[in-house]
């Protein structure tokens, strides 16, 4: 039996891979993208009890250096998110695999499979190995996972084991410009990302398009260009960058306009023609 | 009595047929109502009971559904039509007998398994006089019985006549008529996406849960107005409705409404719909008279009555000190134990002409008109109040399997929908495993808002807030129904954007 830190669950999304899924959102990053949407499921929660004092509701309360989360009186207003300085999120839950799976089995006709995305879930690679053998064993739902690609070699082989599909969030395929919005170099991504093609198992790669940073002509046509190169099946999602949730210094940024965007599309789609995905 | 004449009469928010037919309603009413006992009559004043419009004494069935494929193969000596024998006949003949098919609105509620109709015939033109015909059929339709009542089938199987018609809807993007799509493993699964993704686009077809409705009524069932399911060949006399919130209030707890409440009213609600299917058979001389019978078009044995019930979200609220359907267990089971007790009180009695249904009246979640407030439609779950999709889909179906003439749900999806069918069809499949008979489904951004089992335009609820007149009398309804129901306010389902 193994426990999961899980940022939140939602049971029926249409937007997280193929057909109707369950996404479950675990918590913990290895990046910290300038563009985070969701600085809040970086980093585990210290237990330093800050959050404590904002709750309006009474749902937060610290015992030790753990603080106790009560989800029947939590009113959503995600005061506890804004001021904890650890990008983390007093609102996780412990979640046994055994547990979730429940959860999954018992909506199991509703859905087609199941995406684990983050956060960086694959930090969790353990307890993904038994949920999603699990999960294959006892139904004939599909187990997808969204990652930015980054870890070793050894545990992207383990996870091509039980896994029918990665989405990989490809930051920027310029170098520099991977390392400016992520403080991370991009050749494991890289890497990584051509196995997981090789074993037919690539089903998307997905880019923000930042201004200043990957809103080039040249950048959006090289991904696609690259993606081409890789096989004749990955499609290739372009989202459109937002300031909503983002704290560091592009919050101040411009959003894209749809023109420039919509522009870029067509660069991606004379690339890749219907495997290029517009989320405009 | 003068009064309200002349107030029909210079309403100019009203044009010449629906002062007609409120005129017509207002004379009507001047004869007694039919005969009901004295218990009946309270329930009706009170309006715990109602039976919405249909006037003190029937002369034409509420719900009929000719029998149209008969039509098409004998003509009508009564309207001087020979069976079709291409595709601008067929329409042709359609168009001309929908306008003698009487209904509480005037307006024909049941236009057919128009695919099936057509079919036959779409290969005695080319692909684009094909399209043509099917256009100028469906705006003919639009614009001549401009009524969101007005009902049209289509599938399980594929066809090219079904595949134009929705790609056609999609494109017109008008409220009439309302679409109906049979669905069931022999639907191919592109087909049933090209009906999502229309659903998506203008809120319609709705799906119907075809191998459950089989298991109901048989091979020749349709849907009519909204959401009935009624025989083929036949219909339903009356729709009488009882109000459970209301029903609720008048009992001191849970146990006495099951005990001594539901069971009264019921016993009314059956009166009532008894004596008005008797009237209407025995003494209004519609089935003596109209060619429809004649023609073998509809057959009384076809047809049954409905008895409608409504309210029950609140009605549980009530009784069981505020528990929530679809959040409280308690409340479900209290919603269960309800709807069960409901049903068997109404098959417990004989249906006056109910040989359509066995000799019972049917039970029929009621879907609401304008003028409820405060109470929510049939058997769902207040807007707004829903809880997650799948909880709210599994007690729908546990609750729907009760109706045998009709039962609904509407399920709201954002428009991230619209670029993945395959997934809202697998929420439909699930659904229908789950025991759901009819789904209906609606984007939040849509032009076409879904009201109870209606559409109506919300540029047409603009207008007719701003005074304008209008050709569709159901935009009035929408627009009150709007105001005193929430009905913008359910619940959407929204997939979260996903983390960076
Ligand atoms: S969530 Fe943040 S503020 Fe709250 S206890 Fe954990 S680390 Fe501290
Ligand atoms: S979101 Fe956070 S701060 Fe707000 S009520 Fe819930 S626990 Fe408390």
């Amino acid at each position: 039996m193994m426990k999961a830190v899980v940022n939140r669950i939602i049971p029926n999304t249409l937007i997280d891979g193929p057909g109707s899924r369950m996404a479950i959102f675990l918590q913990g990053c290895n990046m910290n993208c300038l563009y985070c949407h969701n600085p809040e499921t970086q980093n585990q929660c210290t237990g330093c009890g800050y959050c404590t004092g904002v709750c309006p509701a009474g749902a937060l309360t610290l015992s030790g250096n753990k603080v106790n989360y009560n989800q029947e009186v939590c009113c959503g207003c995600d005061r506890c998110i804004g001021m904890c300085p650890h990008s983390a999120s007093p609102k996780c839950l412990e979640l046994e695999d055994e547990a979730l799976f429940e959860t999954v089995k018992a909506n199991e006709d509703f859905i087609d499979g199941v995406t684990l995305s983050g956060g960086e879930c694959t930090l969790q690679y353990r307890w993904i190995q038994a949920f999603f053998s699990r999960v294959k064993a006892q139904t004939g739902l599909s187990c997808f996972i969204d990652t930015n690609g980054y870890m070793d070699e050894a545990v992207i082989r383990e996870l091509c084991e039980v896994t029918d599909g990665f989405m990989f969030d490809l930051k920027a395929l310029n170098k520099e410009k991977h390392v400016l919005l992520t403080g991370l170099d991009n050749r494991l991504v890289l890497e990584n990302m051509s196995y997981v093609s090789e074993q037919q198992r690539l089903y998307e790669v997905r880019t923000v398009v930042v201004p200043g940073f990957t809103d080039s002509e040249e950048e959006i046509g090289n991904i696609s260009e690259y993606i081409r190169t890789l096989n004749a099946y990955t499609c290739f999602k372009l989202i459109r960058f937002r300031r909503q949730g983002v704290r560091s210094i592009l919050s101040d940024f411009e959003e894209l306009s749809k023109e420039t965007f919509e522009h870029l599309y067509n660069i991606a789609y004379n690339i890749l023609g219907s495997r290029a995905v517009n989320t405009d | 009595m003068t009064e309200r004449i002349k107030g029909i009469i210079q309403d100019t928010r009203l044009e010449f047929h629906q002062k007609r037919g409120q005129l017509a309603y207002e004379a009507e009413n001047m004869l007694p109502y039919v005969g009901i006992n004295e218990r009946s009559k309270e329930y009706l004043d009170k309006r715990i009971i109602c039976d919405i419009f249909e006037g003190h004494a029937p002369y034409r069935p509420r719900y009929i559904l000719p029998d149209y494929l008969r039509f098409m193969k004998n003509g009508s000596e009564y309207l001087g039509i020979k069976p079709p024998e291409d595709l601008y006949e067929a329409v042709n003949a359609l168009l001309i007998i929908y306008r003698y098919v009487p209904s509480i609105t005037g307006y024909p509620v049941y236009l057919g398994q128009a695919d099936e109709l057509l079919e036959p015939y779409m290969d005695t033109v080319n692909g684009q006089e094909a399209e043509k015909l099917l256009r100028l059929y469906l705006t003919h339709i639009d614009r001549v019985m401009p009524d969101a009542f007005v009902h049209m089938n289509i599938g399980p199987r594929d066809t090219k006549a079904g595949r134009l018609i929705l790609k056609l809807e999609a494109e017109l993007r008008k409220a009439v008529p309302n679409i109906s799509m049979k669905y069931s493993e022999e639907t191919p699964a592109d087909f049933a996406r090209l009906a999502v993704a229309t659903a998506l686009e203008v809120g319609k077809p709705y799906f119907i849960n075809h191998s459950a409705m089989l298991a109901l009524l048989g091979e020749n069932y349709g849907i009519a107005s909204c959401y009935n399911s009624l025989n083929i060949g036949g219909g339903s006399h009356t729709l009488v409705r009882l109000d459970l919130k209301a029903a609720a209030g008048l009992a001191g707890g849970y146990q006495a409404f099951m005990d001594a409440v539901l069971p009264d009213a019921i016993a009314s609600l059956c009166d009532i719909i008894n004596a008005r299917a008797r009237f209407l058979v025995e003494a209004s001389g519609f089935f003596q008279s109209s060619f429809l019978v004649r023609e073998g078009l509809i057959q009384l044995s076809r047809f049954t009555s409905m008895a409608g019930v409504f309210g029950l979200y609140e009605a549980v609220e009530l009784l069981s000190d505020g528990l929530r359907m679809g959040h409280d267990r308690p409340a479900d089971d209290m919603a269960d134990a309800i709807v069960r007790r409901a049903r068997e009180l109404v098959k417990g009695q004989t249906g006056a002409y109910c040989d359509g249904t066995g000799g019972k009246i049917g039970f029929h979640a009621q879907s609401g008109i304008d003028s409820d407030l405060d109470v929510t439609a049939g058997v769902r779950i207040k807007a707004g109040m829903e809880p997650g999709l799948f909880e709210q889909i599994r007690l729908q179906g546990s609750l729907q399997g009760y109706f045998d003439t009709g039962v609904s749900d509407i399920y709201n999806f954002d428009s991230t929908a619209k670029k993945n069918t395959g997934g809202v069809l697998k929420i439909i499949n699930g659904a229908m495993k789950n025991g759901i008979l009819i789904f209906a489904l609606n984007t939040a951004d849509s032009e076409l808002v879904r009201i109870t089992g209606y559409l109506v335009k919300r540029s047409d609820i603009r207008k007719y807030e701003n005074g304008d007149p209008l050709r569709e009398g159901t935009v009035k309804l929408g627009a009150d129904s709007i105001k005193n129901k929430s009905v913008l306010e359910r619940r959407i389902w929204k997939s979260d954007e996903g983390c960076c």
